[in-house]
């Protein structure tokens, strides 16, 4: 029985990736200035609850909802990706649903109402006003004197103010009276709204509104990018000590391109960026490591095997050597992926997505960015080896030719 | 075959039976209804006796787990400081030269009152504060005093880093008590939300979470007759007695205490007879272990000779060795240098005196002190009548509280409920059909390019997913999503490995060399490769797991594992069995490659 090799690449192709550096790392520059341009400055990345908080309303319902149809209605609403969380036991058709920060009360509309209490509560002026847009429907007011609450109510609903409660925070002897505003804020708008779909007028019941802070806090920011940064060292060290330090930048610079590429994918499709995108992220500088450190062990291979050649004959080959290599492992993790990109919905399609982008500037990362990189260290090293050595008397004395990258092995 | 390859492939097979094995008790887990899994005895009586007790977990994202709602009692950490500021400026108006002054705080108001005699000292005493102290405010001046108050601004900051601070102290102890990724976020004002993935046990977290862990170590006043005075006063059921220690020059000191079975009437005698300024109240529970019986007493601390936790570096527990305490656990207490230095300080001016180790307000201990302590190092004796794997737990307990940070002001839980996934159900079953599909696709795609030895490459592939799955169920750790992501990308790197061997073998066979000589120098060859990339990664991953919190970590710990087994089943397994296939001669160099 005789059967052929199935082969993608024939043996003895020979791309010229080296001839296209300039070009290739040019471009990669404009986009990732651009992609960083987009990220930080316009139009920013769409963050998630996770990083910029957002609103937590506490839902009731008479019936059984489905979560599924939960999710989607409030969704279409224009909430991004909310969190919807059935609690306590099924029977009771509760649910904790978490949305992107809705701005409840403008700092205009506090004004407004503030205004409002000075003018109709002239015995009673109020010593401090608060109005924290974080909080985002409470207004606190303190008092030298007792108000009452109806009066400060009234007060407020002059000024167009829909007023759900008031409360008396403190009044004990000796110190001010607080009294806090609580608005009618669109959370009874998603109520009225959830009301419409699910289970008719007194079917739905909004229990309580109110903002949540972000799950990653400047701490945990903090320690996530120390984290990294310390990452990367560790890489250039073992990259350096286990190849060549000429070798180190090249493998961090690709990472680091791979990353902010896999962030372009969330500035331009402005799908949410939380923490699943996060760990996107992360996969993808792992495997944009592990596929620029096996180009680079073959070219450190062929370095041995052809002591004559150049440094960029040298990258030419090993990554035409490779060719099959890389298309075939680029290929199967894509393909892994092909399920999650045509059944996956929400938070789980943007992950293969992003992962896909990941993955092919991965590949691209490591031919056109990092293999390049070695390329100059070498031409730097060299040119910096043969004016050192052309300084002392002896003049000229033969600078070695390139391709001197040597192995640590 | 030689021996070695018998060795071989019994390490192997045993390695996938222990997985087997640790895989057993997960199946039976998820077997189990979801709403039912996590309720208490439920699984132990669902799985196979002989199997080990621990079983994958999911995390919030995949399962739900205990949503707990803690108040923080910011109006507290204020108030507090507010009073302890007073006493700053107390000995701030000393040092400034304004003398008479004497400057009390309310712990219950958070005022802050200036007395002075002379009104010129008051007035300077006054500009000297407003200078001074931007954050406070005179409320108003009346006769020989005057009075002040915190800023807004100041209580507001204060309150929000009172906020920030119980988080982040909430934060490390759920990650130093290993539970994978929970949310921790404000809610509202004052208000922290904890999200703890499954049900297994509230009670616990409760506990852990909602913890103060404030301590302090406060010396015992030398001086008794604040108590003695109150000897006639006594209600029937408090009694009084005395402690006898030696004291400086060896003479004996006797100290009058209060001491009573019913703690509620002896804290109520001691709120109606408060202590001269300066000292304290401090009570301590006694357990009687011979008589079985408790009993609580009384101590008089003097507040201005103390010594906060804050300075604690570690904590840990450790066995008491002495005679008659029978190995009973105990806190060991290490300083950090400063902590050392002060605590060295405070037991040099106080030797010969009683030093009580107060942990929320309770006494927990008063031992002497003999000698000055300037090791950095202090124990608290653990108390209680309870058998000794209880007080041990406790002691594990107080220990991760310790270490982890007072909380700023005390918490309370408000709300305790059970939540569902967050990534909501239809998501995780679209999820799970879609990976499958993909990962299928990825088996045949190996098998139909490289036909046997991508069946073998296969066969490494499920061997490696096992392996991972099995190392997490036997930890106990918890799946979540990143922790998926970290799990693919070590299956991509697997398939990477595999492909790079057979790749390699087939350039090995172009050169013309025998199957057998292929397979032992493509190997060789590619070993480096492999071990290269992938410890590579590891490095990254290790960094990772070390600083990093929360879904980073359970990324990186993933990611760990997951390379750990793909380097084992690449590299060992596929081997093996390629070996054994030439070995007895049922390899063609065409089909087989």
């Amino acid at each position: 029985m005789e059967l052929k090799f199935v082969e993608l690449i024939k043996p003895g192709t020979a791309h010229d990736f080296v001839k296209y550096r300039r070009i290739a790392v040019t471009i990669s520059i404009v986009i990732n200035v651009l992609i960083l341009l987009g990220a930080t400055v316009w139009p920013g990345l769409n963050y998630g609850i996770d990083f910029a908080g957002g609103t937590e309303l506490e839902i009731r319902f008479k019936q059984a909802v489905d979560a599924t149809a939960l999710r989607e209605e409030i969704a279409r609403l224009g909430f991004g990706e909310p969190t919807v969380q059935q609690v306590d036991a099924a029977e009771k058709h509760d649910f904790l649903i978490r949305v992107e920060r809705i701005s409840l009360l403008t700092r205009e509309k506090a004004d407004a109402v503030k205004a409002a209490v000075q003018s109709s509560l002239a015995s009673a002026q109020p010593t401090t006003f608060r109005f924290d847009p974080e909080v985002g429907d409470k207004l606190d007011f303190s008092f030298k004197q007792t108000v009452s609450e109806a009066e400060l109510k009234a007060a407020a609903e002059k000024a167009g103010l829909t007023v759900k409660d008031v409360r008396t925070i403190s009044a004990r002897d000796g110190q001010d009276r607080e009294y806090s505003l609580i608005a009618q804020g669109p959370g009874d708008k998603i109520g009225s709204t959830l009301r419409e779909k699910f289970g008719g007028e007194d079917g739905v019941e909004v229990i309580r509104t109110e903002y949540v802070g972000p799950q990653v806090g400047q701490q945990l920011r903090k320690d996530g990018i120390a984290a990294i940064v310390y990452a990367m060292l560790m890489i250039l060290l073992y990259v350096g000590l286990r190849f060549d330090f000429r070798f180190s930048p090249g493998v961090v610079i690709a990472l680091v391109h791979d990353a902010i590429v896999t962030l372009g994918f969330f500035v331009v499709s402005r799908h949410e960026f939380n923490l699943t995108s996060v760990t996107v992220i992360l996969t993808v500088v792992g495997y944009s490591v592990n596929d620029t450190i096996v180009i680079y062990d073959r070219i450190r291979e062929n370095t041995q095997r052809f002591k004559g050649k150049g440094l960029k004959e040298l990258v030419n080959l090993s990554i035409n050597e490779m060719l099959g290599r890389t298309i075939l492992t680029s290929g199967a993790t894509a393909l892994s992926l092909v399920g999650l990109l045509v059944f996956g919905v929400g938070t789980i399609w943007d992950f293969a997505a992003a992962m896909l982008v990941g993955i092919i500037s991965g590949t691209y990362s490591t031919w056109y960015i990092a293999s390049p990189m070695t390329i100059w260290l070498e031409e730097y090293w060299s040119h910096r080896k043969a004016v050192e050595a052309a300084r002392p008397k002896t003049k000229g004395g033969g600078s070695k030719p390139s391709g001197e990258a040597a192995p640590a092995r | 075959m030689d021996r070695s390859w018998y060795w071989k492939a019994g390490f192997i097979v045993a390695v996938a039976l222990a997985s087997v094995y640790a895989l057993i008790p997960s199946v039976s887990y998820f077997k189990l209804p979801a709403d039912q899994r996590n309720e208490a005895g439920v699984f132990d009586a669902a799985r196979p006796k002989w199997a080990p007790p621990r079983h994958l977990n999911l995390g919030l994202d995949l399962q739900g787990g205990i949503h707990l709602v803690m108040g923080v009692e910011v109006d507290r950490a204020v108030r507090e400081k507010a009073a302890r500021r007073a006493e700053e400026l107390g000995t701030e108006l000393e040092r400034k030269d304004v003398k008479g002054a004497t400057v009390t705080g309310d712990v219950e108001t958070g005022i802050v009152t200036v007395t002075a005699k002379d009104p010129a000292i008051l007035a300077k005493a006054r500009t000297q504060i407003t200078d001074d102290y931007s954050d406070m405010y005179v409320r108003g001046q009346a006769g020989d005093s005057f009075t002040l108050s915190m800023k807004d601004d100041a209580v507001r900051q204060l309150k929000d880093s009172a906020v920030d601070q119980a988080i982040k102290a909430i934060r490390n102890r759920v990650d130093k008590w290993g539970v994978s990724e929970p949310t921790i976020a404000r809610r509202g004002d004052a208000n922290i939300l904890v999200q703890l993935p499954g049900y297994s046990n509230p009670e616990k977290a409760k506990e852990l979470l909602g913890r103060t862990a404030q301590l302090e170590f406060k010396i015992v006043s030398d001086d008794d007759s604040p108590v003695t005075a109150l000897k006639d006063k006594l209600p029937p059921g408090i009694e009084m007695d005395f402690d006898r220690h030696e004291g400086e020059g060896g003479a004996v000191v006797r100290l009058a205490y209060l001491h009573a079975k019913d703690r509620a009437a002896l804290t109520a005698f001691t709120t109606a007879n408060p202590m001269p300024a300066g000292f304290e109240w401090g009570l301590s529970r006694q357990d009687d272990r011979i008589k079985n019986e408790t009993t609580y007493r009384t101590y008089i601390l003097d507040k201005n000779r103390s010594l906060t936790g804050e300075y604690i570096n570690d904590a840990r527990v450790v066995f008491d060795q002495r005679p008659g305490e029978g190995n009973r656990p105990e806190v060991q207490l290490n300083f950090n240098r400063q902590g050392a230095d002060l605590f060295g300080k405070l037991t040099t001016d106080n030797t010969k005196r009683l030093m009580a180790i107060v942990l929320d307000d309770t006494v927990e201990s008063a031992p002497i002190i003999n000698e000055p302590i300037t090791g950095g190092i202090c124990s608290i004796h653990m108390g209680g009548l309870k058998p000794q794997n209880e007080i041990l737990e406790e002691a594990k307990d107080l220990a991760l509280v310790l270490k982890s940070g007072a909380l700023p002001a005390p918490v309370r839980i408000l709300e305790e409920r059970s939540v569902g996934a967050s990534l909501g159900p239809e998501l995780i079953h679209r999820g799970a059909y879609s990976a499958i599909l993909g990962l299928l696709a990825v088996l045949i795609f190996m098998a139909i390019y490289y036909r046997f030895s991508g069946v073998v490459a296969d066969v490494a592939l499920v061997l490696n997913g096992l392996v991972v799955l099995a190392v997490m169920a036997f930890l106990d750790s918890t799946l979540t999503l990143p922790g998926i992501a970290g799990f693919v990308l070590t299956l991509g790197m697997a398939v990477d490995a595999n492909v790079l061997i057979n790749e390699r073998i087939r350039e090995e066979m172009k050169t013309g060399r025998t199957i057998q000589a292929a397979l032992q120098t493509g190997y060789d060859k590619v070993f480096w490769t492999i071990f290269d990339g992938h410890v590579t990664a590891l490095v990254a991953g290790f960094v990772i797991r070390t600083y990093g919190s929360g879904p980073v970590k359970g990324f990186a710990t993933t990611l760990i594992i997951g390379l750990l087994a793909s380097m084992f089943t690449s590299i060992v397994v596929t081997r093996a069995i390629l070996e054994w296939f030439v070995g007895h001669g049922r390899l063609h160099k065409a089909v087989s490659f």
